[in-house]
């Protein structure tokens, strides 16, 4: 096997997704369900919802009296919030660990990868871009595939940035070129085998080039945007660090111009405080596991 | 020795000797240190953006996270503890960018040019800079002897 082939075959070994976040993602995109529904699918899942209900109560010690249900919580802080903290805890446990290929210690992909949904988040609200909850989802696994190929770029580094250094191209060029399959390609082949829609899967692929995919959409080019700004104003460097380009031409489909960034990025470093908090104590979802239909 | 963690869109001023400020993770931020070599008082700030115009009120809730209202403030709490403006000695890393970087995008770039305007404007000397490239920075500040360490993936060196 070719280090291309070794890496694949990685992804089926790669811990799947609890089936609740198919079924979370499924209940967004159904036009047929009210966003009520997000809540009655949250239930489904008893530790899911106490999750969701501890970061409800966390998030806002001025209740005086704690939120008890989902229904109630969507009622005080709204379906976007519980589905971004309910998807969230779902996936945490995927991107807290440490990845050694890249430097980055335990809960920093986690931080970063917040941080990337956090500022698709703020985007999608500035520029009033639909299918926030999608793109939330997407900017959050954005660089999953750093999870499979860490220990191989690990064994590469110095191959990998010995070639940025000599042909000044950026950082997923290089992976690519030396392993055979850089981390957003790796990722959206995971995403592939968790049965994710393809507008995440998309995301995933394309957040370094978006320029390159077949059918550029706007969820492309928010993730791409929101990852070039997250690793322009630090949040979550590893090894990797800003050696990625920013497509200009991404921005230019986005009419984003310096103020809508720098907007995007102060409002995003409130709230991925606050949310960094909630899940420091968040008991992890457990991997895989089928809950009760 | 205390280790005070500067975060980011934060600052804090310290008298005490034994003090020793770190910052880490500055991308396109800028870490700035202030000090007065003779009433040993300094501080650090890590800034993210130039200018508070873009969210007043997030400006009042974190005068740090923006140039134009953090540095003053650092400043500003320095002077009030004893540092003379005549003795202090200002430091600045970071600004680092994405690779072939266009300069509208460019918060780096903006970060370091807002700052050289604020230190022209309040007559004060930047004595050092390490700034730009595609690097990520962090800053060690010893508050006895003023030294101020950047450390790299290039590696570690004085300022
Ligand atoms: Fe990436
Ligand atoms: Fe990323």
């Amino acid at each position: 096997m070719n280090i291309k082939e070794q890496i694949v075959s990685k992804i089926t070994s790669f811990p799947t997704l609890p089936v609740m976040a198919n079924r979370l993602l499924h209940a967004l995109n159904d036009p047929e369900l009210a966003s009520a529904d997000i809540a009655k699918v949250i239930q489904y899942d008893p530790a899911l919802t106490a999750n969701v209900l501890k970061a409800a109560n966390s998030a806002f010690l001025g209740f005086r009296n704690p939120v008890n249900s989902i229904s109630e919580a969507a009622f005080r802080l709204g379906t976007k919030w519980i589905f971004q903290i309910a998807i969230s805890s779902l996936i945490y446990s995927n991107l807290k660990k440490p990845i050694p290929g890249y430097d980055l210690d335990e809960e920093k992909l986690w931080k970063h990868s917040l941080a990337v949904a956090l500022m698709s988040e703020a985007l999608c609200a500035l520029l009033r871009v639909r299918d926030s909850g999608s793109i939330y989802t997407g900017a959050l696994l954005h660089d999953i595939g750093k999870a499979v190929i860490g220990e191989f770029v690990s064994a590469h580094f110095d191959e990998v940035q010995s070639l940025i250094d000599s042909r000044k191209i950026t950082f997923e060029k290089a992976e690519e070129e030396v392993m055979g399959i850089d981390h957003a390609e790796l990722g959206a082949l995971i995403a592939e085998n968790w049965r994710f829609p393809a507008l995440i899967i998309d995301c995933i692929r394309w957040h370094h080039s978006p320029d390159s995919a077949p059918n550029i959409t706007p969820a492309i080019d928010i993730v791409h945007i929101a990852d070039s700004i997250s690793l322009m104003e630090g949040f979550g460097y590893g090894r990797d660090e800003l050696q990625y380009q920013f497509s200009d031409k991404s921005a230019a489909r986005m009419n984003v111009n310096s103020n809508i960034i720098e907007l995007a990025v102060s409002q995003t470093v409130m709230t991925l405080e606050d949310i960094e908090n909630i899940f420091k104590d968040m008991p992890a979802a457990r991997n895989g596991q089928e809950v009760r239909k | 020795m205390a280790l005070l963690v500067i975060g980011i869109s934060d600052y804090q001023v310290s008298t005490k000797p034994e003090d020793v400020m770190i910052t880490y993770s500055l991308g396109s931020c800028i870490g700035l240190t202030a000090y007065d070599p003779i009433a040993k008082i300094g501080g650090m700030i890590h800034y993210m953006l130039p200018l508070s115009q873009i969210a007043p009120e997030k400006a009042m809730a974190k005068p740090a996270m923006f140039a134009d209202t953090g540095v003053p403030a650092l400043l500003r709490d320095l002077f009030s503890l004893g540092a003379q403006k005549s003795r202090i000695i200002v430091k600045a890393a970071g600004g680092s960018q994405l690779m072939d970087q266009n300069k509208i995008f460019n918060i780096g770039e903006r970060n370091f040019l807002i700052l050289r305007k604020i230190l022209w404007k309040n007559n004060i000397l930047l004595k050092a800079n390490d700034v730009g490239g595609v690097i990520s920075r962090t800053l060690r500040f010893e508050i006895d002897t003023g030294r101020l360490l950047v450390k790299s993936s290039r590696g570690e060196a004085e300022l």
